[in-house]
């Protein structure tokens, strides 16, 4: 009790010294002893937790009635300080809302305080939701802080520099700045400890303003004008909050968090009631998690110093929201109407904001439509209130907040070292800010990558929304996934170029800048590694605390191996034992290559540099496009919902969603059962890909009339090229495509084993990922080119593979392939549309002509051969190894979906696999090599259409 | 000698200044008609993934560093074919102003295929030729020694060196007949 206390107020400590201390050396010393003490006491907080458990904190009523008093004081000084600005500035709409707010306030104040004593005994407590977030905020937030201090002195002094310029000086605002930074912290704890709605509005408000002032930090018009569309929009979620507490009270209804709860158990006239407060204080939490169409704060407030987009992105802000939404998850599916609103704002924010994302070259705007597009999903899997799809919303915000945070300070360090936060100036940032880049690269990683915490959280809402039956929210999931494997991939390959002419420019650094980095990046993998510890000592139990019931999302054995390859890969980025002594070789410029890094001897005698820039279709995907569109539709929707509580009588809407829980839980076979198919796979798997290698081009030859080559002849080749002396452009490229082979073959040990076939999806994503990453390293322009349609390919095909695996559950109930062989009947007579959608991508996955984009193996084609061009001898040997071992798994779904209890079945799928193929030789040997475009549009195109009408009846089920 | 090499000899095809008969023999030979890939011959377009280095046409100024850097991008063991009489040679144009001479003035040639223009059965031959040497070069290699003490590297003069200006360098030997007029000539044309 004591301890939240000194937490909660503890921050204004700092704060405060920073306002009076002066010089840089004391304020060091304030921001580095202030973010000490909250992390030390966030950890004690925690420490002390797990020995308690959870509990609710009682406050005298007489104490509690003085807080609620500050809190009203604190409101109307908050509305004071908008109406200033607005006035400063004169800012019509900005004063109107303001005194619409302040109006409001006072107004609730009038009618609550006088009442005080009504307001639940326990104000204040600490569950395990609360327990995360503290150590969130505070060690997150704290180490923010601490970046803050080394970055903006260089933030100063090059706003002094560009001052001087001008004959002006520049005011030092560092004070306001840092001050407003640790209240933030103070803000945040209140709201994540607060049960009473009063004081939780009280923290919200602080952060909000806070916030309008660090984004007009610079007080350039842009700032200031992206300052006001920030308060404007929170504002209009503020207010929401304050008409859904006075409702709450008009009627008589318990003003905290936890009477909410209990009342809608309830089932009464007045529990009914509820929906208004549910559904507004849910808008207040959509505004302040920038969802559609309240977006456009957040990307406005990329204006600001990077401290505070860190600190808004990662760990604050925007948590505070989905915080809110977390707590009221379980009245969602009380309040179908409300759960609808907020899982389809979601999964809309989710979707558009991740192509939006790919439209964008300037890094923050990226990382800015990254967070609206995980905010989404994390508000979609509250919407669905199913403690499955709850567990993968916390995991989200968890793993968000510390891959974030990451990503926001690395970015900010490159802006002020390469002089630019576009993505295209990061070329060969792996040589320029070597330790800074990988750090990057692992936060990326972070983000998107298979076994990082991020994309299993998206596992598991992939599974909780199978499980709830939630067709739609499958469908945009696989969509929105792919799309963000695309806009991170792109930016991980631009950054993974290794150039040996580049000079190292990381030296000055702030320490107290590589203090935050290399902790939050510590922090990363810690929390990855700790993934299935998190789960069973905080996650589940909260949930069973809330809902009554555990999830069962992914196996415990699954975990385990994603947590060694999280480890794994954590020691290929971040260590150097891939310093390998293979000769030098330059990059293949067409013979025309000087001896300057990638320049080229031009057809007029000049030296031309070979650049290659990413793809962004700006045309297709740009945001003044798509943002309209999304802010109409969500729009509609949130209007849809408010209507339909104003019109409907609210007894009506208070009826639980007709869901039923599908699905057996996940047992797969277990590590060992892994291991041993991995090893049974990775033996086996080379002899018979070689061979169907062999027998495509015998086959290819005698369909051309020729007599073609040996049978063998793929094996020949592959013991060839091990026999060539060892070169390379660079020591990574060998290590990265080593890497993909092994996670192929983990992939199909998965498969074989009988395990989970997402998971197995994902080691094939995970392998492409880093064929790119070989592929780009090399920072040659044919390979680069080769580099982006590899990725063009994978978001192609990966939503038609996600339905794959959906389309297994369809039928069986789980997501293991050994669940096959206990069906009556082939999971084909469930699935067949998704069957026909994964046969229409086989040809891109195989990359057989026409979509042989981003690698070909034509005997008589005389083109540079994209990903592979800089590959040589051992590296190009397990790139052919890993094309065999892919051949043979993506044969093996096809034959998974001709396989049940009966042992002729396995007979079928071969027949149906070799079937299969001849196939694919027969379209390979037709088609002439098509367009990017094509290959896209097929791949979304079956995917969509087969994938809603294998989904659809689902949907439609649940009515019947 | 293990034919580990030989039996997948993946080329890589340049036209230094060719009339194109010779690289439209070559490609022939490539194609389904004369069937190279019986012999796992692949043709990669890449030097860093090929073993066989077809060159048509004579080497001049221009082309030499090409010729050059293409060849040292691609690893031991290789091998060089100079396919039709003017790679070998420099053929009917070797006392033009602008023509060095065969591909043996840029690197060395492991395999001379005349013909005017060649033919594919020649190419094809050549290439099988051309696989022996390989196997030899490895095992050479395998047993730690150098690659280029076997086959048209342990007799090569080392061809020209072209000088600071681009153009070949009057060194007064008698080896370079083609080129040794060649400078003056290119160089009052600069002018």
């Amino acid at each position: 009790m004591t301890l939240l206390y000194f937490l909660t107020l503890f921050p204004l400590v700092p704060a405060l010294g920073m306002l009076l201390v002066r010089g840089d050396r004391a304020r060091d010393t304030v921001g580095l002893v202030g973010s000490g003490i909250i992390m030390a006491a966030t950890v004690v907080v925690a420490v002390m937790f797990f020995g308690t458990g959870p509990q609710s904190f009682e406050v005298a009523p007489g104490t509690s009635h003085v807080l609620s008093i500050i809190s009203s004081v604190i409101d109307v000084i908050l509305c004071a300080v908008i109406l200033y600005s607005a006035y400063k500035y004169r800012n019509a709409l900005t004063t109107v809302l303001g005194v619409v707010q302040l109006v409001g306030s006072v107004a609730f104040a009038t009618m609550t305080l006088p009442a005080a004593e009504a307001v639940t005994a326990t104000p204040l407590y600490l569950d395990y939701m609360s327990v995360i977030m503290v150590l969130a905020v505070g060690i997150v937030g704290s180490l923010i802080c601490v970046y803050a201090l080394g970055y903006m002195k260089d933030f100063q002094a090059h706003d002094e520099h560009e001052a001087a310029l001008c004959g002006q000086t520049a005011p030092d605002r560092r004070p306001q700045f840092l001050a407003l930074m640790f209240l933030f912290l103070s803000a945040m704890f209140v709201i994540v400890t607060s049960d009473n709605l009063e004081w939780l509005f009280c923290g919200w408000e602080i952060t909000t303003v806070c916030s309008f002032l660090m984004i007009g930090y610079t007080r350039t018009p842009e700032a200031i004008k992206n300052a006001f569309t920030q308060i404007i929009l929170n504002m209009l979620g503020g207010i929401a909050f304050l008409v859904g507490l006075m409702y709450l009270h008009v009627n008589g209804m318990p003003l905290t968090i936890s009477g909410m709860l209990e009342l809608s158990g309830a089932g009464t006239a007045q529990s009914a009631l509820l929906v208004m407060p549910v559904i507004l204080l849910s808008l207040a939490a959509l505004t302040k998690a920038a969802q559609m169409p309240f977006h456009t704060w957040l990307l406005g407030a990329m204006v600001a110093p990077t401290p505070t987009s860190a600190l808004l992105h990662s760990s604050t802000m925007v948590k505070a929201g989905v915080f809110l939404m977390v707590k009221l998850s379980p009245l969602y599916a009380i309040y179908p109407v409300t759960g609808f609103m907020v899982t389809s704002v979601g999964a809309i924010t989710f979707l558009l904001a991740a192509l939006m994302a790919i439209s964008q070259s300037n890094a923050k705007r990226v990382l800015a439509y990254s967070t609206i597009s995980n905010l989404g999903l994390i508000s979609a899997c509250l919407g669905v209130g199913a403690p499955e799809a709850v567990w993968a919303a916390i995991f989200l915000i968890l793993f968000h907040t510390v891959a974030k945070s990451l990503l926001f300070l690395c970015v900010g360090t490159a802006e002020h070292h390469i002089g630019s936060r576009n993505i295209e100036d990061m070329d060969g940032m792996f040589s320029r800010m070597p330790h800074l880049t990988r750090l990057m690269m692992l936060g990326i990683m972070g983000m998107f990558v298979a076994p990082f915490g991020m994309l299993v959280s998206k596992w598991g809402a992939l599974v909780a929304f199978a499980q709830t039956g939630n067709v739609l929210m499958i469908m945009v999931l696989a969509f929105g996934s792919a799309a963000t494997f695309y806009f991170w991939g792109k930016w991980l390959a631009k950054l993974s170029g290794v150039d040996p002419t580049a000079q190292n420019v990381e030296v000055n650094v702030h320490k107290t800048e590589w203090v935050a980095l290399n902790t939050i990046a510590a922090l990363l993998i810690l929390c990855c590694v700790a993934f299935p510890v998190i789960s069973s000592g905080l996650v589940s139990p909260y949930l069973a605390m809330v809902f009554g019931r555990v999830p069962y999302v992914i196996g415990k054995d699954a975990m385990y191996l994603m947590v060694v390859i999280v480890a794994f890969i954590a020691v290929v980025l971040l260590t150097s034992f891939r310093v390998s002594n293979k000769p030098h070789v330059n990059v293949y410029l067409s013979g025309v290559g000087t001896d300057n890094y990638r320049h080229f001897r031009g057809s007029m005698g000049h030296e031309v540099k070979a650049e290659k820039r990413n793809w962004y279709s700006e045309d297709a995907l740009g945001e003044k496009r798509i943002g309209p569109a999304g802010s109409v539709v969500c729009c509609s929707i949130i209007l849809f919902a408010l209507l339909c509580c104003a019109w409907i009588g609210p007894e009506r809407l208070a009826m639980s969603a007709p869901s039923v829980l599908r699905g057996k839980y996940f047992e797969g076979s277990g590590v060992v059962g892994i291991f041993i198919g991995t090893v049974a796979f990775a033996l086996l798997a080379p002899l018979v890909g070689g061979l169907i290698d062999g027998v495509d081009r015998k086959l290819s030859a005698r369909m051309q009339g020729r007599v073609g080559p040996r049978l063998l002849q793929p094996f020949y080749d592959v013991a060839k090229l091990l026999r060539k002396a060892p070169a390379s452009v660079n020591t990574m490229d060998d290590t990265y495509m080593a890497c993909a082979l092994i996670f192929t073959v983990v992939g199909g040990g998965i498969f074989v084993s009988g395990s989970n076939t997402l998971l197995c999806a994902f080691m094939v994503t995970l392998a492409a990922i880093f064929v790119v990453l070989a592929s780009a390293s090399t920072q040659s322009p044919f390979a680069q080119v080769g580099a982006d349609r590899e990725l063009l390919q994978v978001m192609s095909y990966e939503p038609a593979v996600l339905l794959m695996s959906v389309g297994l559950y369809l039928a069986t109930d789980s997501f293991d392939s050994i669940a096959v062989t206990g069906q009556s009947a082939p999971i084909i007579v469930y699935s067949a549309p998704i069957f026909l959608a994964l046969l229409a991508v086989l040809t891109i996955k195989l990359r057989k002509s026409p979509f042989d984009l981003s690698y070909s193996h034509h005997a008589h084609q005389e083109i540079v051969q994209g990903v592979a061009t800089e590959m040589s001898g051992g590296t190009l040997a397990k790139m052919t190894l890993m094309h065999w071992c892919e051949t043979v798994l993506f044969l093996m779904w096809v034959g998974m979906f001709f396989v049940w209890d009966n042992p002729v079945s396995w007979v079928v799928a071969l027949v149906v696999m070799v079937a299969t193929y001849f196939v694919e030789v027969l379209i390979d040997n037709t088609f002439a090599r098509s367009t990017w475009r094509s290959c896209f549009k097929l791949g979304w195109g079956v995917a969509l259409v087969f994938g809603l009408l294998n989904l659809m009846p689902i949907l439609v089920d649940v009515f019947i | 000698m293990d034919h580990k090499m030989s039996r997948s000899p993946w080329v890589i095809h340049y036209d230094g200044s060719s009339c194109n008969g010779c690289d439209i023999e070559v490609l022939a030979s490539l194609t389904p008609l004369f069937d190279a890939e019986r012999f796992g011959v692949v043709n990669t377009g890449n030097p860093k993934h090929a073993d066989i280095f077809l060159v048509t046409g004579s080497v001049n100024a221009q082309n030499l560093p090409v010729v050059r850097q293409i060849y040292s991008q691609m690893l031991e063991p290789k091998c060089v074919v100079a396919c039709g009489i003017c790679a070998c040679s420099g053929g009917v144009f070797r006392d033009a102003y602008n023509v060095i001479g065969g591909v043996d003035r840029a690197i060395p040639v492991d395999v001379y295929a005349p013909g005017c223009a060649i033919r594919p059965e020649t190419v094809i031959d050549a290439i099988v030729e051309a696989c022996g040497i390989l196997d030899q070069k490895e095992a050479v290699m395998r047993a730690g020694g150098d690659p280029l003490t076997v086959g048209g590297a342990a007799t090569w003069d080392g061809g020209v060196e072209l000088g600071e200006d681009g153009f070949v360098a009057v060194t007064g030997a008698g080896d370079t007949p083609a080129g040794t007029p060649a400078a003056p000539v290119a160089a009052k044309e600069a002018e």
